[in-house]
Protein backbone atom coordinates (compact mmCIF):
# COMPACT_ATOMS: atom_id res chain seq x y z
CA UNK A 1 0.00 0.00 0.00
CA UNK A 2 2.86 2.39 0.80
CA UNK A 3 4.11 2.31 -2.79
CA UNK A 4 0.73 3.28 -4.24
CA UNK A 5 0.73 6.87 -5.60
CA UNK A 6 -1.90 9.09 -3.94
CA UNK A 7 -3.87 9.60 -7.15
CA UNK A 8 -4.41 5.84 -7.43
CA UNK A 9 -5.65 5.27 -3.89
CA UNK A 10 -9.26 6.18 -4.52
CA UNK A 11 -9.53 4.24 -7.80
CA UNK A 12 -7.85 1.26 -6.15
CA UNK A 13 -10.24 1.40 -3.20
CA UNK A 14 -13.12 1.58 -5.70
CA UNK A 15 -11.84 -1.44 -7.59
CA UNK A 16 -11.51 -3.49 -4.41
CA UNK A 17 -14.92 -2.27 -3.26
CA UNK A 18 -16.40 -3.51 -6.52
CA UNK A 19 -14.98 -6.98 -5.80
CA UNK A 20 -15.96 -6.95 -2.13
CA UNK A 21 -19.44 -5.46 -2.67
CA UNK A 22 -20.23 -8.04 -5.38
CA UNK A 23 -19.21 -10.78 -2.97
CA UNK A 24 -21.07 -9.40 0.02
CA UNK A 25 -24.34 -9.04 -1.90
CA UNK A 26 -24.02 -12.43 -3.55
CA UNK A 27 -23.17 -14.08 -0.24
CA UNK A 28 -26.00 -12.24 1.47
CA UNK A 29 -28.52 -13.38 -1.15
CA UNK A 30 -27.20 -16.95 -1.00
CA UNK A 31 -27.22 -17.06 2.80
CA UNK A 32 -30.98 -16.51 2.66
CA UNK A 33 -31.25 -20.07 1.30
CA UNK A 34 -29.65 -21.57 4.42
CA UNK A 35 -32.29 -23.90 5.82
CA UNK A 36 -34.53 -23.65 2.74
CA UNK A 37 -32.63 -25.17 -0.22
CA UNK A 38 -34.23 -27.97 -2.26
CA UNK A 39 -32.04 -30.79 -0.88
CA UNK A 40 -30.44 -30.97 2.56
CA UNK A 41 -27.00 -31.86 1.18
CA UNK A 42 -27.11 -28.87 -1.18
CA UNK A 43 -28.41 -26.64 1.60
CA UNK A 44 -25.15 -27.32 3.41
CA UNK A 45 -23.03 -26.81 0.27
CA UNK A 46 -24.77 -23.60 -0.81
CA UNK A 47 -24.40 -22.21 2.69
CA UNK A 48 -20.66 -22.84 2.44
CA UNK A 49 -20.58 -20.90 -0.82
CA UNK A 50 -22.40 -18.05 0.92
CA UNK A 51 -19.91 -18.10 3.78
CA UNK A 52 -16.97 -18.10 1.34
CA UNK A 53 -18.33 -15.06 -0.50
CA UNK A 54 -19.01 -13.12 2.69
CA UNK A 55 -15.63 -14.07 4.16
CA UNK A 56 -13.93 -12.95 0.93
CA UNK A 57 -15.76 -9.66 1.23
CA UNK A 58 -14.62 -9.33 4.83
CA UNK A 59 -10.96 -9.93 3.93
CA UNK A 60 -11.15 -7.35 1.13
CA UNK A 61 -12.92 -4.79 3.31
CA UNK A 62 -10.11 -5.15 5.83
CA UNK A 63 -7.58 -4.24 3.14
CA UNK A 64 -9.69 -1.33 1.93
CA UNK A 65 -10.24 -0.12 5.49
CA UNK A 66 -6.45 0.09 5.86
CA UNK A 67 -6.23 2.04 2.63
CA UNK A 68 -8.87 4.68 3.37
CA UNK A 69 -9.02 4.61 7.17
CA UNK A 70 -12.22 2.95 8.35
CA UNK A 71 -13.36 -0.51 9.50
CA UNK A 72 -14.62 -3.54 7.60
CA UNK A 73 -17.99 -3.43 9.38
CA UNK A 74 -18.42 0.28 8.68
CA UNK A 75 -17.81 -0.46 4.99
CA UNK A 76 -20.31 -3.31 4.96
CA UNK A 77 -23.04 -1.79 7.12
CA UNK A 78 -22.38 1.94 7.36
CA UNK A 79 -22.47 3.17 3.74
CA UNK A 80 -25.34 4.66 1.77
CA UNK A 81 -26.37 2.80 -1.37
CA UNK A 82 -24.61 5.20 -3.75
CA UNK A 83 -21.28 4.44 -2.07
CA UNK A 84 -21.52 0.76 -3.04
CA UNK A 85 -19.80 -0.45 -6.19
CA UNK A 86 -21.61 -3.73 -6.83
CA UNK A 87 -23.09 -4.76 -10.18
CA UNK A 88 -26.80 -5.07 -10.96
CA UNK A 89 -26.76 -8.88 -11.14
CA UNK A 90 -25.80 -9.40 -7.47
CA UNK A 91 -28.56 -7.02 -6.40
CA UNK A 92 -31.25 -9.04 -8.19
CA UNK A 93 -33.45 -11.00 -5.78
CA UNK A 94 -34.13 -14.65 -6.61
CA UNK A 95 -37.59 -14.93 -5.01
CA UNK A 96 -36.53 -18.39 -3.78
CA UNK A 97 -36.35 -19.67 -7.31
CA UNK A 98 -33.49 -22.17 -7.38
CA UNK A 99 -32.91 -21.73 -11.14
CA UNK A 100 -32.33 -18.00 -10.62
CA UNK A 101 -30.03 -18.60 -7.66
CA UNK A 102 -27.94 -21.10 -9.64
CA UNK A 103 -27.77 -19.00 -12.82
CA UNK A 104 -26.80 -15.88 -10.85
CA UNK A 105 -24.01 -17.87 -9.22
CA UNK A 106 -22.97 -19.21 -12.64
CA UNK A 107 -22.44 -15.74 -14.15
CA UNK A 108 -20.78 -14.35 -11.03
CA UNK A 109 -18.45 -17.23 -10.18
CA UNK A 110 -16.97 -17.44 -13.67
CA UNK A 111 -16.49 -13.68 -13.71
CA UNK A 112 -14.97 -13.64 -10.24
CA UNK A 113 -12.48 -16.34 -11.07
CA UNK A 114 -11.20 -14.27 -14.01
CA UNK A 115 -11.15 -11.04 -12.00
CA UNK A 116 -9.29 -12.63 -9.10
CA UNK A 117 -6.73 -14.18 -11.44
CA UNK A 118 -6.04 -10.70 -12.76
CA UNK A 119 -5.73 -9.26 -9.29
CA UNK A 120 -3.42 -12.13 -8.33
CA UNK A 121 -0.89 -10.55 -10.73
CA UNK A 122 -1.27 -7.08 -9.16
CA UNK A 123 1.82 -5.04 -8.37
CA UNK A 124 0.25 -4.56 -4.92
CA UNK A 125 1.49 -7.60 -3.04
CA UNK A 126 -1.08 -7.85 -0.22
CA UNK A 127 -3.90 -7.72 -2.76
CA UNK A 128 -2.13 -10.16 -5.09
CA UNK A 129 -1.62 -12.64 -2.24
CA UNK A 130 -5.22 -12.39 -1.10
CA UNK A 131 -6.59 -12.67 -4.66
CA UNK A 132 -4.48 -15.75 -5.22
CA UNK A 133 -5.96 -17.42 -2.16
CA UNK A 134 -9.53 -16.43 -3.01
CA UNK A 135 -9.17 -17.57 -6.62
CA UNK A 136 -8.49 -21.11 -5.38
CA UNK A 137 -11.81 -21.12 -3.50
CA UNK A 138 -13.60 -19.55 -6.46
CA UNK A 139 -12.42 -22.49 -8.55
CA UNK A 140 -14.43 -24.82 -6.31
CA UNK A 141 -17.49 -22.60 -6.68
CA UNK A 142 -17.17 -22.70 -10.46
CA UNK A 143 -17.00 -26.50 -10.50
CA UNK A 144 -19.96 -26.77 -8.16
CA UNK A 145 -22.20 -24.39 -10.09
CA UNK A 146 -21.22 -25.86 -13.47
CA UNK A 147 -22.35 -29.29 -12.29
CA UNK A 148 -25.71 -27.80 -11.27
CA UNK A 149 -26.10 -26.18 -14.71
CA UNK A 150 -25.58 -29.58 -16.28
CA UNK A 151 -27.80 -31.51 -13.90
CA UNK A 152 -30.72 -29.13 -14.24
CA UNK A 153 -30.19 -28.26 -17.92
CA UNK A 154 -30.15 -31.95 -18.78
CA UNK A 155 -32.57 -33.04 -16.05
CA UNK A 156 -36.24 -32.93 -17.02
CA UNK A 157 -38.17 -30.80 -19.52
CA UNK A 158 -39.40 -28.70 -16.63
CA UNK A 159 -35.95 -28.14 -15.15
CA UNK A 160 -34.49 -27.22 -18.55
CA UNK A 161 -37.29 -24.72 -19.19
CA UNK A 162 -36.89 -23.14 -15.78
CA UNK A 163 -33.14 -22.88 -16.21
CA UNK A 164 -33.47 -21.38 -19.69
CA UNK A 165 -35.88 -18.76 -18.41
CA UNK A 166 -33.60 -17.76 -15.53
CA UNK A 167 -30.56 -17.76 -17.80
CA UNK A 168 -32.27 -15.47 -20.34
CA UNK A 169 -33.46 -13.08 -17.67
CA UNK A 170 -30.06 -12.78 -16.00
CA UNK A 171 -28.07 -12.73 -19.27
CA UNK A 172 -29.55 -9.29 -19.86
CA UNK A 173 -27.97 -7.87 -16.70
CA UNK A 174 -24.93 -10.13 -16.19
CA UNK A 175 -22.60 -8.04 -18.43
CA UNK A 176 -23.04 -5.25 -15.87
CA UNK A 177 -20.23 -7.06 -14.05
CA UNK A 178 -17.85 -5.67 -16.70
CA UNK A 179 -18.62 -1.98 -16.22
CA UNK A 180 -15.29 -0.34 -15.40
CA UNK A 181 -14.83 1.68 -12.25
CA UNK A 182 -13.82 5.34 -12.55
CA UNK A 183 -10.16 5.76 -13.61
CA UNK A 184 -9.77 2.01 -14.11
CA UNK A 185 -7.42 2.60 -17.07
CA UNK A 186 -4.96 4.31 -14.70
CA UNK A 187 -4.87 1.24 -12.46
CA UNK A 188 -4.30 -0.91 -15.53
CA UNK A 189 -1.51 1.34 -16.78
CA UNK A 190 0.21 1.18 -13.37
CA UNK A 191 -0.12 -2.63 -13.34
CA UNK A 192 -2.08 -2.46 -10.08
CA UNK A 193 -4.90 -4.09 -12.02
CA UNK A 194 -2.91 -5.81 -14.77
CA UNK A 195 -4.37 -6.15 -18.23
CA UNK A 196 -6.09 -9.49 -18.79
CA UNK A 197 -4.03 -11.90 -20.90
CA UNK A 198 -6.95 -12.35 -23.27
CA UNK A 199 -10.03 -10.17 -23.60
CA UNK A 200 -11.85 -10.80 -20.35
CA UNK A 201 -15.37 -10.48 -21.70
CA UNK A 202 -14.64 -12.88 -24.59
CA UNK A 203 -13.05 -15.41 -22.23
CA UNK A 204 -16.04 -15.21 -19.91
CA UNK A 205 -18.54 -15.52 -22.75
CA UNK A 206 -16.72 -18.55 -24.20
CA UNK A 207 -16.55 -20.32 -20.84
CA UNK A 208 -20.22 -19.75 -20.13
CA UNK A 209 -21.39 -20.65 -23.62
CA UNK A 210 -19.51 -23.92 -23.52
CA UNK A 211 -21.07 -24.95 -20.19
CA UNK A 212 -24.49 -23.81 -21.38
CA UNK A 213 -24.12 -25.90 -24.57
CA UNK A 214 -23.07 -28.93 -22.50
CA UNK A 215 -26.18 -28.34 -20.41
CA UNK A 216 -28.64 -28.23 -23.34
CA UNK A 217 -29.16 -24.50 -22.69
CA UNK A 218 -28.86 -21.50 -25.01
CA UNK A 219 -26.93 -18.44 -23.99
CA UNK A 220 -26.56 -15.16 -25.83
CA UNK A 221 -24.35 -12.52 -24.21
CA UNK A 222 -23.56 -9.01 -25.42
CA UNK A 223 -20.83 -6.70 -24.14
CA UNK A 224 -22.12 -3.85 -22.00
CA UNK A 225 -22.47 -0.53 -23.75
CA UNK A 226 -19.57 1.75 -22.76
CA UNK A 227 -22.08 4.58 -22.27
CA UNK A 228 -24.07 2.81 -19.57
CA UNK A 229 -23.42 4.07 -16.07
CA UNK A 230 -24.38 1.60 -13.36
CA UNK A 231 -23.38 0.00 -10.09
CA UNK A 232 -19.63 0.49 -10.48
CA UNK A 233 -20.27 4.27 -10.36
CA UNK A 234 -22.85 4.05 -7.59
CA UNK A 235 -25.98 4.01 -9.76
CA UNK A 236 -27.90 1.00 -8.50
CA UNK A 237 -31.06 -0.94 -9.27
CA UNK A 238 -34.19 -0.50 -7.15
CA UNK A 239 -33.29 -3.75 -5.39
CA UNK A 240 -30.27 -2.43 -3.47
CA UNK A 241 -31.90 0.00 -1.00
CA UNK A 242 -34.34 -2.59 0.46
CA UNK A 243 -31.52 -5.13 0.63
CA UNK A 244 -29.43 -2.64 2.62
CA UNK A 245 -32.37 -1.74 4.86
CA UNK A 246 -32.71 -5.39 5.82
CA UNK A 247 -28.98 -6.06 6.13
CA UNK A 248 -28.37 -2.99 8.29
CA UNK A 249 -31.56 -3.17 10.38
CA UNK A 250 -29.85 -4.16 13.63
CA UNK A 251 -26.55 -2.37 12.98
CA UNK A 252 -28.37 0.95 12.53
CA UNK A 253 -30.07 0.66 15.93
CA UNK A 254 -26.71 1.51 17.55
CA UNK A 255 -24.06 2.04 14.85
CA UNK A 256 -21.32 2.73 17.37
CA UNK A 257 -22.08 -0.19 19.67
CA UNK A 258 -20.36 -3.56 19.68
CA UNK A 259 -22.73 -6.30 18.61
CA UNK B 1 -29.88 -27.75 18.51
CA UNK B 2 -33.05 -29.59 19.47
CA UNK B 3 -33.13 -32.83 21.39
CA UNK B 4 -35.95 -35.24 21.82
CA UNK B 5 -36.82 -35.01 25.47
CA UNK B 6 -40.46 -34.15 24.94
CA UNK B 7 -41.17 -36.55 22.11
CA UNK B 8 -43.13 -38.74 24.52
CA UNK B 9 -42.25 -42.15 23.12
CA UNK B 10 -44.96 -44.64 23.97
CA UNK B 11 -43.59 -48.12 23.71
CA UNK B 12 -45.77 -51.20 23.93
CA UNK B 13 -42.76 -53.21 24.90
CA UNK B 14 -43.41 -56.90 25.27
CA UNK B 15 -46.09 -57.55 22.71
CA UNK B 16 -45.72 -60.65 20.50
CA UNK B 17 -41.97 -60.93 20.82
CA UNK B 18 -39.94 -64.13 21.21
CA UNK B 19 -39.14 -64.29 24.95
CA UNK B 20 -35.67 -65.77 24.39
CA UNK B 21 -34.67 -63.06 21.89
CA UNK B 22 -36.21 -60.45 24.16
CA UNK B 23 -34.13 -61.66 27.09
CA UNK B 24 -30.97 -61.57 24.98
CA UNK B 25 -31.82 -58.03 23.81
CA UNK B 26 -32.40 -56.75 27.35
CA UNK B 27 -29.21 -58.46 28.55
CA UNK B 28 -27.26 -56.57 25.88
CA UNK B 29 -28.82 -53.28 26.97
CA UNK B 30 -28.09 -53.99 30.62
CA UNK B 31 -24.48 -54.86 29.80
CA UNK B 32 -24.10 -51.39 28.25
CA UNK B 33 -23.55 -52.71 24.73
CA UNK B 34 -24.52 -50.72 21.66
CA UNK B 35 -27.22 -51.98 19.30
CA UNK B 36 -26.67 -51.77 15.55
CA UNK B 37 -29.37 -51.52 12.85
CA UNK B 38 -28.95 -55.16 11.77
CA UNK B 39 -29.19 -56.55 15.31
CA UNK B 40 -32.42 -58.15 16.46
CA UNK B 41 -34.58 -55.72 18.40
CA UNK B 42 -38.23 -55.75 19.38
CA UNK B 43 -40.47 -54.06 16.86
CA UNK B 44 -41.50 -51.56 19.54
CA UNK B 45 -37.87 -50.56 20.07
CA UNK B 46 -37.27 -50.05 16.34
CA UNK B 47 -40.45 -47.99 16.06
CA UNK B 48 -39.61 -46.00 19.16
CA UNK B 49 -36.08 -45.22 17.97
CA UNK B 50 -37.40 -44.23 14.54
CA UNK B 51 -39.93 -41.92 16.11
CA UNK B 52 -37.28 -40.37 18.33
CA UNK B 53 -34.64 -39.91 15.60
CA UNK B 54 -37.22 -38.61 13.13
CA UNK B 55 -38.60 -36.14 15.67
CA UNK B 56 -35.06 -35.00 16.38
CA UNK B 57 -34.28 -34.62 12.65
CA UNK B 58 -37.51 -32.65 12.10
CA UNK B 59 -36.57 -30.41 15.01
CA UNK B 60 -33.19 -29.64 13.50
CA UNK B 61 -34.58 -28.45 10.18
CA UNK B 62 -37.49 -26.58 11.74
CA UNK B 63 -35.04 -25.15 14.28
CA UNK B 64 -33.04 -23.70 11.40
CA UNK B 65 -35.94 -21.39 10.55
CA UNK B 66 -36.21 -18.87 13.43
CA UNK B 67 -32.46 -18.22 13.41
CA UNK B 68 -32.23 -18.44 9.62
CA UNK B 69 -34.52 -15.42 9.39
CA UNK B 70 -31.85 -13.34 11.14
CA UNK B 71 -28.85 -14.23 8.95
CA UNK B 72 -29.71 -11.40 6.55
CA UNK B 73 -29.96 -8.96 9.49
CA UNK B 74 -26.95 -9.94 11.60
CA UNK B 75 -25.23 -6.72 12.71
CA UNK B 76 -21.58 -7.41 11.87
CA UNK B 77 -19.64 -9.46 9.33
CA UNK B 78 -18.38 -11.75 12.09
CA UNK B 79 -21.90 -12.44 13.42
CA UNK B 80 -23.28 -12.84 9.92
CA UNK B 81 -20.69 -15.51 9.12
CA UNK B 82 -21.08 -17.23 12.48
CA UNK B 83 -24.86 -17.35 12.26
CA UNK B 84 -24.81 -18.71 8.71
CA UNK B 85 -22.39 -21.41 9.83
CA UNK B 86 -24.51 -22.16 12.89
CA UNK B 87 -27.75 -22.59 10.97
CA UNK B 88 -25.82 -24.64 8.41
CA UNK B 89 -24.75 -26.92 11.27
CA UNK B 90 -28.38 -27.43 12.29
CA UNK B 91 -29.29 -28.42 8.75
CA UNK B 92 -26.31 -30.79 8.82
CA UNK B 93 -27.59 -32.31 12.07
CA UNK B 94 -30.95 -32.78 10.38
CA UNK B 95 -29.26 -34.52 7.47
CA UNK B 96 -27.36 -36.90 9.77
CA UNK B 97 -30.45 -37.70 11.82
CA UNK B 98 -32.57 -38.32 8.72
CA UNK B 99 -29.88 -40.80 7.65
CA UNK B 100 -30.17 -42.56 11.03
CA UNK B 101 -33.95 -42.62 10.57
CA UNK B 102 -33.69 -43.86 6.97
CA UNK B 103 -31.69 -46.87 8.24
CA UNK B 104 -34.58 -47.62 10.58
CA UNK B 105 -36.85 -48.05 7.59
CA UNK B 106 -38.52 -44.80 6.51
CA UNK B 107 -37.66 -42.82 3.37
CA UNK B 108 -36.52 -39.22 3.67
CA UNK B 109 -39.20 -37.97 1.34
CA UNK B 110 -41.89 -39.66 3.43
CA UNK B 111 -40.47 -38.05 6.59
CA UNK B 112 -40.46 -34.59 4.98
CA UNK B 113 -44.01 -35.09 3.74
CA UNK B 114 -45.20 -36.27 7.15
CA UNK B 115 -43.57 -33.21 8.71
CA UNK B 116 -45.23 -30.66 6.45
CA UNK B 117 -48.63 -32.33 6.68
CA UNK B 118 -48.49 -32.35 10.48
CA UNK B 119 -48.44 -36.17 10.80
CA UNK B 120 -45.19 -36.01 12.73
CA UNK B 121 -43.99 -33.44 15.23
CA UNK B 122 -40.90 -31.38 15.94
CA UNK B 123 -39.66 -29.79 19.13
CA UNK B 124 -42.15 -27.47 20.73
CA UNK B 125 -39.56 -24.81 21.51
CA UNK B 126 -39.47 -23.66 17.86
CA UNK B 127 -43.07 -22.53 18.01
CA UNK B 128 -42.05 -19.38 19.87
CA UNK B 129 -41.20 -16.10 18.13
CA UNK B 130 -37.76 -14.51 17.71
CA UNK B 131 -38.66 -10.85 17.11
CA UNK B 132 -35.26 -9.25 17.85
CA UNK B 133 -31.54 -9.88 17.58
CA UNK B 134 -31.61 -10.44 21.34
CA UNK B 135 -33.74 -13.55 20.76
CA UNK B 136 -31.03 -15.00 18.53
CA UNK B 137 -28.52 -14.51 21.34
CA UNK B 138 -30.87 -16.13 23.87
CA UNK B 139 -31.71 -19.07 21.60
CA UNK B 140 -28.02 -19.82 21.13
CA UNK B 141 -27.30 -19.50 24.81
CA UNK B 142 -30.34 -20.97 26.57
CA UNK B 143 -31.82 -23.34 24.01
CA UNK B 144 -28.54 -24.65 22.65
CA UNK B 145 -27.36 -24.90 26.25
CA UNK B 146 -30.43 -26.96 27.12
CA UNK B 147 -29.93 -29.09 24.00
CA UNK B 148 -26.36 -29.89 24.96
CA UNK B 149 -27.47 -30.95 28.46
CA UNK B 150 -30.10 -33.23 26.98
CA UNK B 151 -28.04 -34.60 24.13
CA UNK B 152 -25.08 -35.43 26.35
CA UNK B 153 -27.37 -37.86 28.16
CA UNK B 154 -28.73 -39.19 24.86
CA UNK B 155 -25.15 -39.98 23.87
CA UNK B 156 -25.17 -42.50 26.73
CA UNK B 157 -28.01 -44.38 25.06
CA UNK B 158 -27.97 -47.86 23.53
CA UNK B 159 -28.69 -47.39 19.82
CA UNK B 160 -25.26 -47.14 18.12
CA UNK B 161 -26.02 -44.91 15.11
CA UNK B 162 -27.97 -42.42 17.24
CA UNK B 163 -25.31 -42.40 19.97
CA UNK B 164 -22.51 -41.72 17.47
CA UNK B 165 -24.56 -38.96 15.84
CA UNK B 166 -25.21 -37.35 19.25
CA UNK B 167 -21.47 -37.30 20.02
CA UNK B 168 -20.70 -35.53 16.78
CA UNK B 169 -23.60 -33.10 17.16
CA UNK B 170 -22.58 -32.26 20.72
CA UNK B 171 -19.12 -31.17 19.59
CA UNK B 172 -20.69 -28.70 17.18
CA UNK B 173 -23.28 -27.57 19.72
CA UNK B 174 -20.48 -26.63 22.08
CA UNK B 175 -19.39 -24.01 19.50
CA UNK B 176 -22.93 -22.71 19.19
CA UNK B 177 -23.19 -22.37 22.92
CA UNK B 178 -19.91 -20.44 23.11
CA UNK B 179 -21.11 -18.15 20.36
CA UNK B 180 -24.43 -17.63 22.16
CA UNK B 181 -22.67 -16.89 25.42
CA UNK B 182 -20.51 -14.31 23.64
CA UNK B 183 -23.58 -12.69 22.04
CA UNK B 184 -25.41 -12.47 25.37
CA UNK B 185 -22.33 -11.10 27.12
CA UNK B 186 -21.87 -8.47 24.37
CA UNK B 187 -25.50 -7.36 24.68
CA UNK B 188 -25.50 -7.30 28.47
CA UNK B 189 -22.30 -5.24 28.61
CA UNK B 190 -23.53 -2.91 25.86
CA UNK B 191 -25.69 0.20 25.75
CA UNK B 192 -28.90 0.64 27.73
CA UNK B 193 -30.92 -0.25 24.64
CA UNK B 194 -28.89 -3.42 24.09
CA UNK B 195 -29.27 -4.52 27.73
CA UNK B 196 -33.01 -3.97 27.51
CA UNK B 197 -33.12 -5.98 24.29
CA UNK B 198 -31.27 -8.77 26.10
CA UNK B 199 -33.60 -8.74 29.12
CA UNK B 200 -36.75 -8.75 27.01
CA UNK B 201 -35.49 -11.64 24.93
CA UNK B 202 -34.52 -13.51 28.10
CA UNK B 203 -38.06 -13.01 29.42
CA UNK B 204 -39.40 -14.60 26.23
CA UNK B 205 -37.03 -17.59 26.29
CA UNK B 206 -36.58 -18.54 29.95
CA UNK B 207 -39.79 -20.54 30.21
CA UNK B 208 -39.55 -22.18 26.78
CA UNK B 209 -36.06 -23.27 27.91
CA UNK B 210 -37.48 -24.83 31.10
CA UNK B 211 -40.17 -26.55 29.06
CA UNK B 212 -37.52 -27.78 26.63
CA UNK B 213 -36.97 -30.92 28.71
CA UNK B 214 -40.58 -32.03 28.40
CA UNK B 215 -43.44 -32.33 30.88
CA UNK B 216 -43.00 -33.40 34.52
CA UNK B 217 -41.98 -37.04 34.94
CA UNK B 218 -44.52 -39.83 34.96
CA UNK B 219 -44.40 -42.02 38.08
CA UNK B 220 -41.64 -44.66 37.88
CA UNK B 221 -40.20 -43.08 34.72
CA UNK B 222 -37.01 -45.08 35.20
CA UNK B 223 -38.81 -48.38 34.81
CA UNK B 224 -40.71 -47.49 31.63
CA UNK B 225 -39.27 -48.78 28.34
CA UNK B 226 -37.71 -45.52 27.04
CA UNK B 227 -35.37 -45.48 30.02
CA UNK B 228 -35.19 -49.22 30.65
CA UNK B 229 -33.99 -49.66 27.08
CA UNK B 230 -31.67 -46.64 27.33
CA UNK B 231 -33.41 -44.66 24.60
CA UNK B 232 -33.31 -41.94 27.26
CA UNK B 233 -30.97 -42.03 30.24
CA UNK B 234 -32.09 -39.16 32.50
CA UNK B 235 -35.64 -38.07 33.38
CA UNK B 236 -37.12 -34.74 32.27
CA UNK B 237 -37.26 -33.31 35.80
CA UNK B 238 -33.66 -34.22 36.52
CA UNK B 239 -32.51 -32.55 33.33
CA UNK B 240 -34.57 -29.47 34.16
CA UNK B 241 -32.97 -29.27 37.61
CA UNK B 242 -29.47 -29.49 36.13
CA UNK B 243 -30.38 -26.70 33.71
CA UNK B 244 -31.69 -24.35 36.39
CA UNK B 245 -28.71 -24.99 38.63
CA UNK B 246 -26.38 -24.03 35.81
CA UNK B 247 -28.28 -21.18 34.14
CA UNK B 248 -30.08 -19.34 36.96
CA UNK B 249 -26.82 -18.20 38.61
CA UNK B 250 -25.22 -17.52 35.20
CA UNK B 251 -28.15 -15.28 34.19
CA UNK B 252 -27.97 -13.38 37.48
CA UNK B 253 -24.21 -12.89 37.01
CA UNK B 254 -24.87 -11.35 33.60
CA UNK B 255 -27.27 -8.84 35.12
CA UNK B 256 -30.41 -10.58 33.87
CA UNK B 257 -33.51 -10.73 36.04
CA UNK B 258 -35.54 -13.95 36.16
CA UNK B 259 -39.23 -13.15 35.73
CA UNK B 260 -42.45 -15.10 35.82
CA UNK B 261 -44.25 -13.91 32.70
CA UNK B 262 -47.62 -13.83 31.08
CA UNK B 263 -47.70 -13.87 27.29
CA UNK B 264 -50.24 -12.99 24.62
CA UNK B 265 -51.22 -15.32 21.76
CA UNK B 266 -48.24 -14.12 19.73
CA UNK B 267 -45.82 -15.21 22.43
CA UNK B 268 -45.03 -11.63 23.47
CA UNK B 269 -44.71 -10.83 27.17
CA UNK B 270 -47.57 -8.71 28.51
CA UNK B 271 -46.87 -9.03 32.23
CA UNK B 272 -43.78 -9.87 34.22
CA UNK B 273 -42.81 -10.02 37.88
CA UNK B 274 -39.73 -11.35 39.67
CA UNK B 275 -39.85 -15.12 40.34
CA UNK B 276 -40.33 -15.09 44.11
CA UNK B 277 -39.72 -18.82 44.37
CA UNK B 278 -36.27 -18.50 42.88
CA UNK B 279 -33.66 -19.30 45.50
CA UNK B 280 -30.68 -21.52 46.10
CA UNK B 281 -31.02 -24.23 48.73
CA UNK B 282 -27.52 -24.18 50.23
CA UNK B 283 -27.82 -27.69 51.63
CA UNK B 284 -28.84 -29.47 48.40
CA UNK B 285 -27.23 -27.04 45.95
CA UNK B 286 -30.50 -26.99 44.03
CA UNK B 287 -32.39 -23.89 42.91
CA UNK B 288 -36.13 -23.76 43.46
CA UNK B 289 -38.24 -21.96 40.86
CA UNK B 290 -41.79 -21.35 39.66
CA UNK B 291 -42.89 -24.17 37.38
CA UNK B 292 -43.74 -23.40 33.74
CA UNK B 293 -47.37 -23.10 32.70
CA UNK B 294 -47.93 -26.71 31.61
CA UNK B 295 -51.33 -25.88 30.11
CA UNK B 296 -49.49 -23.60 27.72
CA UNK B 297 -47.05 -26.40 26.93
CA UNK B 298 -49.85 -28.77 25.89
CA UNK B 299 -51.64 -26.02 24.00
CA UNK B 300 -48.53 -25.31 21.93
CA UNK B 301 -47.75 -29.00 21.39
CA UNK B 302 -51.27 -29.51 20.02
CA UNK B 303 -50.47 -26.96 17.32
CA UNK B 304 -51.83 -23.77 18.89
CA UNK B 305 -48.59 -21.98 19.71
CA UNK B 306 -47.58 -18.53 18.45
CA UNK B 307 -45.56 -19.79 15.46
CA UNK B 308 -46.71 -23.37 14.66
CA UNK B 309 -48.49 -22.35 11.47
CA UNK B 310 -45.72 -20.03 10.33
CA UNK B 311 -42.93 -22.60 10.78
CA UNK B 312 -44.81 -25.36 8.99
CA UNK B 313 -45.85 -23.04 6.18
CA UNK B 314 -42.23 -22.07 5.51
CA UNK B 315 -41.12 -25.71 5.61
CA UNK B 316 -43.90 -26.59 3.18
CA UNK B 317 -42.95 -23.67 0.92
CA UNK B 318 -39.36 -24.92 0.79
CA UNK B 319 -40.51 -28.48 0.02
CA UNK B 320 -42.81 -27.35 -2.76
CA UNK B 321 -40.36 -24.85 -4.27
CA UNK B 322 -37.68 -27.54 -4.42
CA UNK B 323 -39.78 -30.33 -5.85
CA UNK B 324 -38.81 -29.75 -9.49
CA UNK B 325 -35.14 -29.74 -8.49
CA UNK B 326 -35.38 -33.09 -6.68
CA UNK B 327 -37.35 -34.48 -9.57
CA UNK B 328 -34.65 -33.43 -12.04
CA UNK B 329 -31.86 -34.86 -9.89
CA UNK B 330 -33.52 -38.19 -9.25
CA UNK B 331 -35.04 -38.82 -12.68
CA UNK B 332 -32.88 -36.74 -15.03
CA UNK B 333 -30.28 -38.09 -17.43
CA UNK B 334 -27.52 -35.71 -16.37
CA UNK B 335 -25.05 -38.25 -15.08
CA UNK B 336 -21.86 -37.04 -13.49
CA UNK B 337 -20.33 -33.81 -14.76
CA UNK B 338 -17.17 -34.23 -16.84
CA UNK B 339 -13.88 -33.88 -15.01
CA UNK B 340 -12.64 -30.31 -14.80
Amino acid sequence: MITLPDNLKRPFADLLLAVADDKLMLGHRNSDWTGLAPILEEDIAFSSLAQDEMAHAQALYQLIAGLIGTSADALAFGRKSEAFRCAAIVEAPDEFDWATAICRQFFCDHFDRLRLRRLARSSDKPVADLANRLAAEEQIHVEHVDSWMQRLGRGTDESRQRMQKALDRLAAIAPSLFEPIEHEHELVAADVYPRAETDMFETWRNELEQIANDSSLKLDLHPPSPQTIGGRRGKHTEHLPPLLDEMCEVYRLEPNAAW
Amino acid sequence: MSGSANVGVHVDHARDEDPAKMAEFEAKINAGELLEPDDWMPQAYRQGMLKMAEHHANSEIIGALPEGEWITRAPSLRRKLALTAKVQDEVGHGQMLYRVSQDLGKSRDQMLRDLITGRTKYHNVFNYPAPTWGDIAMIQWLIDGAAIMNQKTLADGAYGPYVRTMKRINMEEAFHFKSGEDMVLTLMSGTKMQRQMGQEAFDRWWYPALMFFGPPDKPHAEQLPPMRWRMKTVTNDNLRRRFINRFAPAAIDLGLKIHVVKKDDNGMVIERKPDENLRLDETTGNWSFTQPDWDEFYRVIRGNGPCNAKRLALRRFSYEQGRWVRHAILRGNAGLPPAA
